[in-house]
């Protein structure tokens, strides 16, 4: 008996298998259809958030579904970062959910495109109790194509507990700078023997950028849908986090692995850092999520500055698909979002002040005292007198990626401040003017 | 062969009955309709490349944005390319994990089936734990897992920290970070080392007592007889590796969270495509990138089959 010898792989089998494992670089994936359920109109939901998001929002739901027979709600959900990419495949395919939440960087990129329905057009919704300002920043050319869910803003929570079991005093919120921010930070390394970092903000998110430069009376975008922040104010954005890391308030280079989780994941939460600069309307998952005492700040500069940093800004924004088969029952369930007190007495501010002054009014002697913490700091902070904010450019999405690019580069040393500053104006523009 | 057909002559009889050709030639359709049978998932399935495979070359010469109506652009997308940094900074990513990570894991695929192939008892489980990592490699789970054995508190600086060697960021400086995904690749070397181990097993005995009679060495043996007698299956498992490595995504997406960070140091081509596609909205100017990508692929892959010639050795 005698084996073949060789080997069974010819040339020629090889060169079939290359050219179908090439092939398929070219075939993307296909979307598949939602079944709509008979009689009923079923309104497919989609939002972003955590589990605890997902729960009141059902609550809710089931109320709205109470009150209009013959519409279902149907809802998925998914973290922010999962949510951006699903929604576009959803919107490229054909197949966009009926009423959506935004985010902020992205709803001209959707508007533009014709993608989104104008909600002014629709009469079931009804704008009367929403407020002008809240309004400007859902709108383009006269069409409004999303709809804040509530507002919100930036602030500073700081970990109590660590910061006076270390002897380090706060200092006082209202008229600190961003100085006294970096001194308070360094001082809290020192006295923790470096176990906790004082500053755990995140250098790579534009709302910090935002907020510095309107208090450098400049407007990072600007009325007419521009960039309007400088190259200094970026360049300062990044030198004073670089000369933080050198003094040690804020952590070296590669210490922060996934920013911008949730409560729990955060460094907040581990123990680490010391303070953190965080969306308002989370404070209370931030205080049930740490251990110890967690209290909620401005952000620092706010009197040292030319003007107030401070804009009341939409948490997402709700909007509807100019595709939707169900655009009267998509307007009904965004009005019960926004002017229902029964649904709200669910979502509380989950997605922050609820627009609609009445029913912001209805809920505040449900709230605990953390979301009353926010309720209160928002109302404080819009008794001044703010400069107005604008809705976010078509390329705000490419803007927000190129920041989070630089501010690697520049945590490594790879470049310096004054040169992502540079970088970031010559691409943000490019991204933005297209 | 003669024993056999002695023992059953009825049997080859009764098949030959009535008039032997039409029998064969039966035989022979029942066969095809069986074979073209077994073929009809693949020839569905490729209904649904084939149309996006055309779909996309045409798409490569327009702006289209995905929400509105693809304007012809003809050439302006490949153009595009040509001024497009991060389009070079993704080439520069994707060469760099293929040229570093296929030669290691082919070598270390071979190395391991050669070790396998000396006849070990339980073949079957040391097989399968090798080939394990490899079903499981382009997971999520496995970056994921991955993220934690080489983050800051994971067990690697964990290990280092033992030794008292303070361990740098793997995961989030981007000196390291596509280094650290070389090694995840290079450990799913287990679908080439099956591939391996089936061809070491096929090559005759009698060369190597042969060899031995003749007082040839070990690492003589390997280099005169094994190495040219399985050289097409190298050859098989090279084009596979690389044709698979350069269209890398899951590893980059997952790691960097979608990004190709920590500074683009992991941006692959694909991701970059992927970003380009359905982040930026640009689906015209990915389509070309895909087709780029495919003129790279058929490059390499027809410089291999031509260098193929001065080193795989087929034996028919």
């Amino acid at each position: 008996m005698m084996k073949t010898v060789g080997t069974p792989i010819s040339r020629r089998l090889v060169l079939g298998a290359a050219i179908t494992a090439a092939g398929l670089a070219l075939s993307g994936c296909g979307g598949g259809a939602t079944p709509s359920a008979g009689g009923d109109v079923e309104l497919n939901f989609v939002f972003w958030g955590d589990a605890n998001r997902a729960k009141v929002t059902e609550e809710a739901l089931r109320i709205f579904e109470e009150k209009n027979p013959g519409i279902k709600v149907k809802t998925e959900y998914q973290d922010s970062g999962p949510y951006a990419d699903k929604l576009a495949t959803r919107f490229a395919g054909g197949n966009p959910p009926d009423v959506l939440a935004m985010a902020n960087r992205s709803l001209l990129e959707y508007a533009q495109r014709g993608t989104l329905a104008d909600l002014k057009s629709l009469k079931e919704l009804d704008l009367g109790n929403v407020p002008d300002t809240v309004l400007s920043r859902g709108e383009v050319d006269g069409k409004l194509y999303g709809l804040a869910t509530g507002v919100t803003t930036i602030g500073m929570v700081v970990n109590k507990t660590i910061t006076d079991q270390a002897g380090v005093t706060i200092p006082d919120d209202k008229t600190w700078s961003w100085e006294d921010y970096a001194k308070f930070a360094t001082e809290v390394t020192q006295k923790t023997g470096g176990k906790v970092y004082g500053a755990g903000y995140d250098v790579s998110t534009e709302t910090g950028p935002i907020m510095l430069a309107r208090q450098r009376g400049e407007d990072f975008y600007t009325k007419d849908n521009k960039l309007g922040v400088s190259e200094e104010t970026i360049r300062d954005w990044f030198q004073y986090s670089v000369d933080l890391r050198k003094a040690g308030g804020y952590p070296p280079a590669g210490f922060f692995e996934q920013i911008g989780g949730s409560p729990a994941q955060s460094y907040l939460a581990k123990g680490t850092v010391a303070s953190q600069i965080i969306p308002i309307n989370n404070y209370k998952g931030y205080n049930d999520a740490v251990e110890g005492d967690v209290v909620l700040l401005r952000i620092p500069g706010e009197t040292s500055g030319e003007r107030r940093g401070y804009s009341a800004d939409p948490t997402m924004l709700w909007s509807i698909a100019a595709k939707s088969k169900h655009p009267k029952e998509a307007a009904k369930l965004l009005d019960f979002l926004t002017n229902d007190a029964d649904g709200a007495a669910h979502t509380l501010t989950q997605r922050g002040v609820p627009v609609n002054p009445e029913v912001a009014e209805s809920i505040t002697s449900k709230l605990s005292e953390d979301d009353k913490k926010f309720v209160d700091l928002m109302a404080g902070i819009q008794k001044d007198d703010l400069a107005p904010a604008y809705v976010y450019p078509k390329g705000a999405s490419v803007v927000a990626d190129t920041l989070k690019q630089l501010a690697t580069e520049v945590e490594f040393g790879r470049v310096t401040p004054a040169d992502a500053a540079k970088t970031f104006l010559e691409k943000s523009n490019a991204a933005i003017n297209k | 062969m003669s024993v056999l057909t002695k023992q059953a002559p009825g049997a080859a009889a009764t098949l030959a009955a009535p008039g032997g050709k039409p029998g064969r030639a039966r035989l022979k359709r029942k066969n095809q309709r069986s074979g073209y049978l077994f073929l009809l998932p693949w020839f569905i399935g490729m209904l649904f490349t084939i149309i996006p495979f055309f779909a996309s070359l045409y798409l490569a010469f327009t702006d289209y944005n995905l929400f509105t109506e693809p304007n012809f652009v003809g050439l302006a997308n490949f153009q595009a390319m040509f001024e497009d940094p991060r389009l070079l900074q993704s080439l520069k990513v994707t060469f760099i994990y293929t040229f570093v990570s296929v030669p290691i894991s082919l070598a270390v695929a071979l190395l391991i089936a050669l070790v396998l192939n000396r006849g070990l008892q339980g073949l079957a489980i040391y097989r399968s734990v090798y080939y394990l990592p490899s079903l499981l490699g382009g997971s999520v789970a496995i970056v994921m897992l991955w993220r934690y054995i080489f983050g800051n508190e994971g067990i690697v600086n964990g290990f280092l920290g033992l030794l008292g060697i303070q361990g740098p960021a793997w995961v989030t400086d981007p000196e390291f970070a596509l280094g650290t995904l070389i090694v995840l690749n290079v450990w799913t070397f287990g679908s080439p080392m099956v591939i391996f181990l089936a061809g070491l097993r096929q090559v005759p005995t009698m060369y190597y007592e042969a060899a031995a009679i003749d007082g040839a060495s070990r690492w003589r043996q390997f280099r005169s007889i094994t190495l040219p007698l399985i050289s097409p299956i190298i050859f098989f498992n090279l084009i596979m590796q690389l044709i698979g490595s350069f269209q890398t995504f899951t590893q980059g997406y997952v790691m960097s969270g979608g990004t190709g960070g920590p500074a683009d140091s992991t941006l692959f081509y694909n991701l970059y495509l992927y970003q380009k596609g359905f982040t930026e909205f640009e689906m015209g100017y990915a389509s070309a990138m895909a087709w780029l990508l495919l003129m790279i692929i058929a490059v390499f892959t027809a410089i291999n089959f031509i260098a193929s010639k001065f080193w795989v050795f087929y034996d028919n």
